[in-house]
């Protein structure tokens, strides 16, 4: 079978929570003949999307993974991933726009553009991803497209021009007007399935006239051809969809379409314009280093026949054993044969391959360029490359953000303990913002990730899926020290207990960093300490920086420079001088100031304005800032900085204040000092703990 | 230190303070031909009253927060670039926790609006400003009625209103020469208390100069003119 490359999209879905990615997917699968019923994300018929194909998913009406899928609408093959819209499963939305050529950014036509749309569409722009933007519920009260394509324009930065005008709106949405055509389209039947084209509505003329000269204005920059043809008055559809395509790949072009996914309206045109205007793989420059020639940039052709090259973007573990998720970019994999994890240089032999339909499979035989599709039995890591015997190439990965929470796990039996430890196996490597590691010092096992509910999802699923019981610890903000001032120290290390003994001096001053986490400086002249001891010492410094001393936490943001010192000929070692880098840290440490970082959220909350005032007492109380108050229809926005360790139970605490009108999300925005008193606390509890546990 | 030098550098100083340094509320107007650093004088009206511990409202008509913030984020780095780096982390702490934005549109722009939201904080004890900067007014369409509210609002609150205003490039000159306010704000300068111009130097672009029209609490005499940094607002030569 060979496939006509310019036909094939790549395509994610993804958007603020609630804007309805799932229903849309839902529809989308519908109406190109993947599934013959649609269900609903919280449907009354109880059986949840198809693309939440998780229990915890369905029964919570929210995506935790993103789902990839396959159709084919009007001989294109589209691959779509489904991505969840909460902030805490981010990492899923990154990995999933790594591998994408192209991206629907939806919102919803009363919110607009909210918080986590501001998000997505920055790790769109991360990722060069061109978009077109669906402008879902327009059936609801105080839907309101114009609104919402003004603030794409003004909060989100994008030259967004509508497609379309709705006829009708809220509940009287009826169909569109394409302003390319010129057609009124309605979409009729039981599922919206049947379209029907006709004159646009007389009392719509004027203003489809003047939407259209808008578009024609805004896209005949891109075509020279269009802006000739506009001039005589004769644009052809086609030259406007080119000049559109141009535009949009360019990304300097967004074009606006508007639905309801969950009444059966637009999604057909939507999918037209995925075809239309979303890029092909061909069409999209991905980059990869040469290993063999110092990390040389090399253009990657989608061409079937070149050296293959694909990157791991995710792995699950179901119940058929592990499963990699694999974007090629170049060459074809074929059943059969070898291929070279970049990394680790181990070869491994491609079994099964399949397609991926949320949880159902097809199997194929093989993988041409801009595929998307999954591998059985590779052991690898999210995000590493593999590529045939020929060649060393390693694509770039992808950028993964540091947990902000953490809480102690214990298993409630002895069954347990051996589940839980599988299920965390699996989880971390599905999961790279989702981590793991015992203390040694308490014995106890950690797991951070990125929000409340981040957490709370695995330890549901290693209930449900592994049996595994565990007793939850309140969570725990994961602080961090630094320091503020510099500070010198000079520290021997020395042992005399017959034999060989150990000597080491290390001197030199500590001092903070700007950026950056730790950086190491040697400044010794004269060769006082010899040259392979060097080495020995920045391994001690590393090593003290995962416990500070003054409460326990990680430290950061500290530059470790040695200046002088002493070696002895027969006693001085590797060890040695390892042992007295940590002393000579913890020397300075305490005379450097040390101080406590926490992780502060951007948090902004939405709500009918007369609960302003309440809201903004909650922030308060709760050690925020209060950046700012804006107007969003209806509603205020407070946007407001806290720390996070302030907003454990606050959805609770929103809820009652607000009888449950407010929502607000949150984000990690940077990490701050805490203030003396909270300090105070902080660190006499966290000492606490440790004596407690010893 | 750093701030101290700041809060004496600021040219807007001489009008939150009286000889003795006790606040002076006034309802002021800064007017200038586009482009010339009308937000950046607020911005520095602002500061003024932040380093000095008090507490600011920051209205944007039009705009939105980020752009505002980014307004003090960029004068903070022009004024202290050669600043410690945990003296610059202390003011901008100070900045975010005295500083507040609040964002409206144009057309829903008002006394009772604005008073809503503030009210809800300031009976909560959230947040007191001493100083309201509103930027993005237009005063070729603003009624007047609106301005004789915000003006009852700064006498009942006691605190201080500056508002920014655009006149044309062409009626620059004659201000300069007449030191009246130019339409359409010559209808409502007897609103104000002190009304202040920014202009460039004929000829010399680079060159601003802080003008002031009108100024009935005498702190400044009127027709008295200031040289300003371009970038930053602050009084030339201070930056050196």
């Amino acid at each position: 079978m060979k496939k006509d490359l310019e036909k094939v999209r790549n395509i994610g879905i993804s958007a603020h929570i609630d804007s309805g990615k799932t229903t849309l997917t839902e529809r989308v699968l519908y109406y190109t003949q993947k599934i013959h019923a649609i269900h609903e994300v919280r449907g009354k018929d109880g059986v949840g999307a198809t693309m939440d194909s998780m229990e915890l998913e369905k029964e919570r009406g929210i995506t935790i993974q993103s789902a990839a899928t396959y159709c084919t609408w009007k001989d294109y093959d589209i691959n779509i991933i489904d991505t969840p819209g909460h902030v805490d499963f981010t990492i899923e939305v990154e990995r999933a726009l790594r591998v994408l050529d192209g991206a629907v950014l939806i919102l919803c036509s009363v919110g607009g553009v909210q918080s986590q749309s501001i998000t997505v569409n920055r790790q769109m722009s991360r990722y060069k991803v061109p978009r077109v933007v669906f402008i879902n519920k327009c059936d609801r009260t105080g839907a309101n497209p114009k609104r919402v394509t003004a603030q794409v324009r003004e909060k989100l930065g994008l030259n967004a021009v509508p497609m379309q005008l709705p006829i009708g709106l809220e509940s009287e949405l009826k169909g569109v007007v394409d302003l390319v055509t010129m057609k009124a389209v309605y979409f009729e039947g039981d599922n919206g399935e049947k379209i029907r084209e006709e004159a646009i509505p007389a009392e719509m003329q004027a203003e489809a006239d003047a939407a259209r000269e808008t578009l024609l204005d805004a896209v005949s920059m891109f075509s020279d051809e269009l802006m000739e043809a506009v001039l005589e008055g004769s644009p052809s559809e086609e030259m406007i969809r080119e000049a559109v395509r141009k535009g949009t790949l360019s990304m300097e072009f967004v074009p606006v379409l508007i639905g309801s996914a969950y009444k059966n309206k637009g999604v057909q045109s939507l999918l037209d314009a995925v075809n239309a205007y979303l890029p092909a793989p061909s069409e999209i420059k991905n980059t990869a280093f040469d290993l063999d020639k110092g990390e040389e940039e090399v253009i990657l052709e989608s061409n079937p026949n070149k050296p293959l090259v694909c990157l791991a973007f995710k792995l699950e573990d179901g119940r058929y054993g592990q499963l990699t998720y694999i974007r090629t970019y170049q060459g074809t994999m074929k059943k059969g044969d070898t291929i070279v994890n970049t990394r680790t240089g181990k070869k491994a032999k491609v079994g099964r391959l399949v397609r991926m339909h949320s949880n159902e499979m097809e199997d194929i035989e093989s993988a041409g360029p801009g595929d998307i599709v999954a591998l059985f039995g590779i052991d690898c890591a999210s995000g590493d490359t593999f590529t045939s015997p020929d060649v060393n190439m390693s694509m770039s990965s992808m950028h993964v953000p540091a947990p902000v929470i953490s809480l102690s796990i214990s298993p409630v039996d002895n069954k347990a303990q051996g589940n839980m430890s599988k299920a965390l196996n699996r989880f971390t490597k599905e999961d790279p913002t989702f981590r793991t590691f015992v203390d040694h010092e308490t014995s106890e096992t950690i797991i951070s990730g990125m929000g409340e509910l981040h957490l709370e999802v695995y330890i549901e699923r290693m209930k449900r899926e592994y049996g595994a019981e565990v007793s939850v610890g309140a969570p725990q903000v994961a602080y961090r020290e630094t320091i503020t001032q510099r500070a010198d120290f000079n520290y021997t290390h020395k042992k005399q207990t017959g034999g060989s003994g150990q000597f080491a001096r290390v001197a030199g001053f500590i001092e903070p960093l700007e950026e950056g986490n730790y950086e190491f400086v040697d400044s010794i002249v004269g060769g006082v300490i010899p040259r392979e001891f060097i080495p020995s010492c920045d391994k001690g410094f590393a090593a003290s920086l995962e416990k500070g001393a003054l409460a326990g936490f990680p430290v950061t943001g500290i530059r470790c420079t040695i200046n002088d010192g002493a070696a002895h000929s027969v006693d001085s070692s590797d060890i040695a001088f390892q042992l007295a880098a940590r002393g000579g840290f913890k020397d300075g440490y305490l005379r450097a100031n040390p101080v406590l970082l926490e992780p502060i959220m951007k948090v902004a909350v939405e709500g009918p304005s007369e609960f302003q005032g309440s809201v903004m007492g909650s922030i308060n109380q709760r050690r925020g800032m209060i950046i700012g108050t804006f107007e969003e229809g209806e509603y205020t926005v407070v946007e407001a900085e806290v720390p996070l360790a302030e907003m454990f139970g606050y959805s609770t605490v929103l809820r009652s204040l607000t009888q449950g009108k407010a929502e607000f999300t949150m984000e990690f925005a940077a990490y701050r000092q805490v203030p003396r008193n909270v300090a105070e606390g902080v660190i006499a509890a966290a000492r606490k703990a440790a004596q407690e546990k010893k | 230190m750093l701030k101290n030098d700041l809060i004496a550098k600021n040219p807007m100083g001489a009008f939150s303070r009286d000889a003795e340094g006790n606040e002076v509320a006034r309802m002021g107007l800064v007017i200038a031909r586009p482009g010339l650093g009308k937000t950046a004088i607020l911005v520095q009206i602002a500061l003024d009253s932040i380093l000095r511990g008090k507490q600011v409202v920051h209205v944007s008509v039009g705009q939105n927060i980020e752009k505002t913030k980014a307004w003090y984020d960029d004068i903070l780095g022009d004024i202290s670039a050669q600043a410690k780096h945990d003296e610059m982390e202390e003011l901008k702490l100070s900045v975010r926790r005295n500083r507040m934005i609040m964002t409206f549109n144009a057309s829903t722009f008002s006394r009772p609006k604005l008073e809503e939201r503030l009210n809800d904080m300031i009976y909560q004890d959230i947040f007191r400003p001493c100083c309201m900067v509103i930027d993005g007014l237009d005063l070729a369409r603003v009624e007047r009625r609106m301005l004789e509210d915000m003006r009852d609002l700064q006498r009942e609150a006691n605190m201080s209103i500056w508002c920014s205003g655009v006149i044309e490039r062409e009626a620059q000159a004659a201000v300069i020469a007449s030191q009246t306010l130019p339409a359409p704000c010559d209808a409502l300068g007897d609103l104000f208390d002190t009304v202040i111009m920014l202009h460039p130097e004929s000829g010399d672009e680079s060159k601003i100069f802080l003008n002031v029209l009108k100024d009935a609490t005498n702190r400044m005499a009127p027709g008295k003119s200031l040289r300003l940094d371009p970038t930053t607002m602050v009084v030339w030569g201070a930056t050196a």
